[in-house]
C-alpha cells in the first residue's frame, strides 16, 4: 500500500539517492503549477505523505505559498537557504563548507573513491550531527578490494560511534545504526509503499526511473497503472526476502539496471549491505563491552557477504 | 551406445552443464509453429568467434565446476554448418586434453537436427569420428500429413520435407538405436496426434518426446480436441500392448498433482544454468533469450566472448523459483506437478521487461493432458492386474 508520495518540483530537483538528477537534464523545467496544486490533491485523497524534492535555485512565490502552507516533508541541497527536514550535501567538499542544523538529518552523496580518501571528515563532523545518511554513489564499481576498505572504514566509524554512545550521546549514521534499531526489512520501498511524481505530470517508480527515461507507472489523472507491481515487494524478491541486511536500501533502480530485474539486488549491494550489517553487528558487541545496551537486539554471526551463495549452493 | 546411455543418465542427474552455439540462424525449413522470429542467412558464426568462445570457458574451469558437458549445436539448422562443427569439436577435443580440463572424456556432442542433411558425406564423416560421445535427434512430426503441415520448405510453394527426412530415418536408427524424437503440437496439429504417435512407433521410435508449444496459440475447445487425441492414443497404446516397447511424454506416472509451496518450489526450465552463443559472440541464458527467438523483447545478453559473463545477469535465473514467478492459482493447482514453462517465453509474453511472470496460455492444455494422463494408467494398472488374476 502506498504512504509516500515524492514531488520533484523541477528537473534540476536534487538527487538524495544513487542516482544522477543532472544526467539527462535537457532544460530546467519546473512542475507546472496547475500540476502540484493537483498532485496535493492527489495525495490527500490516496492519503499519502508527500515529500517535496527542491532543486538548487529558488522557486518562483507561488510555488514557495504552496510548498510552505502543505504538510509534507522537505528534501533540499544544502546549497540552498530552505529550511527542509533533509539536506542534501553533495561532496566532500561541501560537507566542510555547511554549517550544520540540529534537528535535519543530512544525506551526503559521494563516490568511493572521495569516500575512501576523505572519511575522516565524516569522524571529525559526526558530533554535530543528529543524523547522516551517507550514499555511495557509484556501489556498481565496488571491487573486492573496496569490499575490504570499507569494512575497515566502517570499523572506524564504529568504535568512534561507540565512543559517542558511552559519552551518552546518540547519533544516527544510516549505514551503522540503523541496522540496530530495525527487526524487519526497512528497505526504499520504491514502487510498493513510495511514488514518484515527475514534473512532466507522470508518476515514476522512483526519481531515478525518471531521470533514467523509463516507462511512466501512471499519471495524475487516471492514478497509478504499474504492471507486476507484485514484483516490487519484499515477499517477491527471493534473495531479500531472506535476508536481515534490514538496513539495506534494497534499490530497484539499481536492482534493474545491474540484474535487469527490479526484484534481484547486483552482488555489490548484497555485499555492501552485508559488509554494513556485520559492522553494526561489532558496534552492537563493542558497546555491550561496557554497558547493558540493547538488550533484545541480536545480529547473528554468518558465515557470508553475499545471499547468493547460499541460494547457489543448494 | 552402452557408453552413451550411461553417460545420459548422468546427464539427465543434472550435473552437466550444457553450452549451445548457435552456429547459423539459418534453415531450410519455414516451420509455421517455429518460435525463431528472426531466421536469416546471414548470421553464421565464424570460427573465430567460436574459437574465442571456447578459449573463454575453457580457461574459466572454476566458472564451470559442472562434473560434465554437452556442447551443443542449434541453428536454423545445425548441418548446414557441418564444417565448422567439425572444426569446433576437433577443437574442443584438442584443447580439454591439452589443459586436462576436468571435462575431457565426460563430455557429449548434441545436436536437434530437421535430418535433410543427414545421410551427406560430411555428417556422415563427423558421425563416424565422433560416434561415442554424439546424441543426435532428428524432428519428425509424425505421418505425412501431419509433418507436413507445419513442416516446410522456405519458398512460396510450402513443401512438406516428410519425404526427405523419413529416407534418412532407417540410417539413423541404425547408428542410434535407442534415440528418440521430439514432436512439437501446435493448435492445428491437434487432429493428428495420436496417427502421428502411432506412426513414429512404427518407423521404430521406441521414444516420442511430445510437448504443446507454450505460446499463447490455443483456440476454443482445443483442450477437448486435445484430450480426445490423448484418450484415442492411450486406447491404441494399451490394446496393442505397445507400452512395452514404446514410450510416449504424453503418459507419465507423476504428473497432474498438487506441489508443496516449500519442498516443490524449484524453477522448471535450466536457464541461466545453460549457456548459448550466438554468431556475434554474445552470450545468453538460454537459446530463447536471443534476438532470433523473441517477438516483443530485447534480448537478454549476459556477456560476450570478449569481456566474459556478467554475474549480475545471472542472478535474476539462478534465484527463480516456482511460487515467485506464479500466479495464485498456479501455486494452489491440485493438479500443478508436470505443467512446464519456457522461461524465454515466460519473458517474451510477460507485461514488463521481465522473467519472473509465468505464461499460462498452456494451461487448459495442462489440464487435459492430466486427464487423459490418470485414464492411460489406470486403464493400463487395470490391465495389468487382470492379466496377472489370470
Amino acid at each position: 500500500m502506498m504512504k509516500y508520495l515524492v514531488i520533484l518540483l523541477s528537473d534540476q530537483s536534487t538527487s538524495f539517492c544513487y542516482y544522477n538528477s543532472s544526467d539527462n537534464i535537457e532544460e530546467n523545467k519546473l512542475m507546472p503549477l496547475e500540476t502540484l496544486r493537483n498532485a496535493i490533491k492527489y495525495a490527500f485523497m490516496e492519503d499519502l505523505f508527500i515529500q517535496f524534492v527542491l532543486p538548487p535555485f529558488s522557486l518562483p512565490k507561488e510555488y514557495e505559498d504552496i510548498i510552505t502552507s502543505t504538510k509534507a516533508s522537505i528534501i533540499a541541497p544544502s546549497s540552498t537557504s530552505y529550511k527542509a527536514d533533509v539536506m542534501v550535501v553533495d561532496g566532500f567538499l561541501e560537507l566542510n563548507n555547511i554549517e550544520i542544523l540540529k534537528d535535519v538529518s543530512y544525506v551526503l552523496r559521494t563516490s568511493k573513491k572521495d569516500f575512501f580518501e576523505h572519511y575522516e571528515e565524516i569522524t571529525r563532523r559526526i558530533v554535530e550531527l543528529s543524523r547522516l545518511n551517507i550514499v555511495l554513489t557509484d556501489i556498481e564499481d565496488f571491487k573486492e578490494d573496496d569490499f575490504i576498505l570499507y569494512k575497515q572504514i566502517l570499523d572506524e566509524f564504529a568504535c568512534c560511534v561507540k565512543d559517542i554512545t558511552l559519552s551518552g550521546e546518540t547519533i544516527q549514521l544510516n549505514i551503522l545504526t540503523d541496522r540496530l534499531v530495525e527487526n524487519e526489512m526497512n528497505n526504499c520501498n520504491a514502487g510498493c509503499k513510495t511514488i514518484t511524481l515527475a514534473p512532466d505530470g507522470q508518476f515514476y517508480i522512483c526519481p531515478a526511473f525518471y531521470y533514467a527515461k523509463e516507462q511512466p507507472v501512471g499519471n495524475l489523472e487516471n492514478g497509478l497503472m504499474i504492471k507486476n507491481s507484485h514484483l516490487y515487494k519484499l515477499e517477491y524478491a527471493p534473495l531479500c526476502r531472506e535476508c536481515d541486511a534490514y538496513q539495506c536500501k534494497r534499490c530497484v533502480y539499481l536492482n534493474k539496471r545491474l540484474t535487469r530485474e527490479v526484484n534481484t539486488p547486483s552482488k555489490e549491494q548484497c555485499v555492501v549491505s552485508h559488509i554494513e550489517r556485520n559492522a553494526s553487528s561489532f558496534l552492537l558487541l563493542s558497546i555491550r563491552e561496557h554497558i547493558i545496551f540493547m538488550p533484545k537486539t541480536e545480529i547473528k554471526e554468518i558465515s557470508y557477504l553475499d545471499p547468493f551463495d547460499n541460494i547457489k549452493n543448494k | 551406445m552402452d557408453l552413451i546411455k550411461k553417460s545420459l543418465e548422468e546427464w539427465q542427474g543434472g550435473i552437466a552443464k550444457s553450452i549451445t552455439f548457435i552456429v547459423t540462424k539459418d534453415c531450410q525449413l519455414a516451420c509455421k509453429y517455429c518460435y525463431l522470429v528472426g531466421k536469416n542467412a546471414k548470421e553464421r558464426m565464424s570460427w573465430d568467434v567460436a574459437k574465442k568462445a571456447i578459449d573463454y570457458i575453457l580457461s574459466h574451469e572454476d566458472e564451470f565446476k559442472e562434473e560434465s558437458v554437452v556442447w551443443d549445436f542449434i541453428g536454423g539448422e545445425p548441418f548446414l554448418e557441418i564444417d565448422l562443427i567439425d572444426k569446433i569439436c576437433d577443437y574442443l577435443k584438442m584443447e580439454m586434453f591439452r589443459l586436462n580440463h576436468h571435462w575431457f572424456n565426460s563430455y557429449r556432442f548434441s545436436f536437434s537436427t530437421n535430418g535433410l542433411n543427414y545421410h551427406c558425406e560430411e555428417v556422415q564423416n563427423f558421425i563416424k569420428k565422433n560416434i561415442n560421445h554424439l546424441s543426435i535427434g532428428i524432428t519428425i512430426d509424425g505421418t505425412k500429413q501431419k509433418h507436413d503441415l507445419n513442416r516446410v520448405y522456405k519458398g512460396n510453394d510450402e513443401r512438406g520435407s516428410y519425404d526427405d527426412v523419413v529416407r534418412n530415418i532407417p540410417l539413423w536408427l541404425e547408428q542410434f538405436p535407442n534415440s528418440s524424437t521430439k514432436v512439437t503440437i501446435s493448435s492445428d496439429d491437434i487432429p493428428y496426434i495420436k496417427e502421428s504417435v502411432v506412426h513414429l512407433m512404427d518407423l521404430g521410435i521406441h521414444e516420442v518426446n511430445i510437448n504443446c508449444v507454450f505460446e499463447d496459440v490455443w483456440k476454443e475447445n482445443d483442450d477437448k480436441l486435445f484430450e480426445q487425441q490423448l484418450l484415442e492414443l492411450a486406447d491404441h497404446i494399451i490394446d496393442n500392448d505397445l507400452y512395452k516397447e514404446n514410450t510416449c511424454s504424453f503418459f507419465t506416472e507423476f504428473i497432474g498433482k498438487p506441489l508443496d509451496k516449500e519442498t516443490d518450489n524449484q524453477n522448471w526450465c535450466g536457464a541461466g544454468k545453460m549457456l548459448s552463443i550466438d554468431a556475434a559472440g554474445n552470450f545468453y541464458p538460454c537459446t530463447r533469450f536471443a534476438q532470433y527467438s523473441l517477438r516483443d523483447k530485447d534480448a537478454w545478453i549476459i556477456g560476450n566472448i570478449h569481456t566474459g559473463i556478467n554475474k549480475n545477469l545471472l542472478r535474476p535465473f539462478l534465484t527463480l523459483d516456482r511460487c515467485t514467478q506464479s500466479t495464485q492459482e498456479c501455486i494452489d493447482c491440485e493438479i500443478a506437478s508436470g505443467c512446464a514453462w519456457c522461461q524465454g517465453e515466460n519473458y517474451d509474453a510477460a507485461d514488463t521487461s521481465t522473467v519472473y511472470q509465468r505464461s499460462t496460455a498452456i494451461c487448459k492444455m495442462h489440464k487435459a493432458r492430466v486427464r487423459a494422463n490418470n485414464y492411460y494408467w489406470n486403464k493400463l494398472y487395470n490391465k495389468l492386474s487382470n492379466l496377472n488374476a489370470l
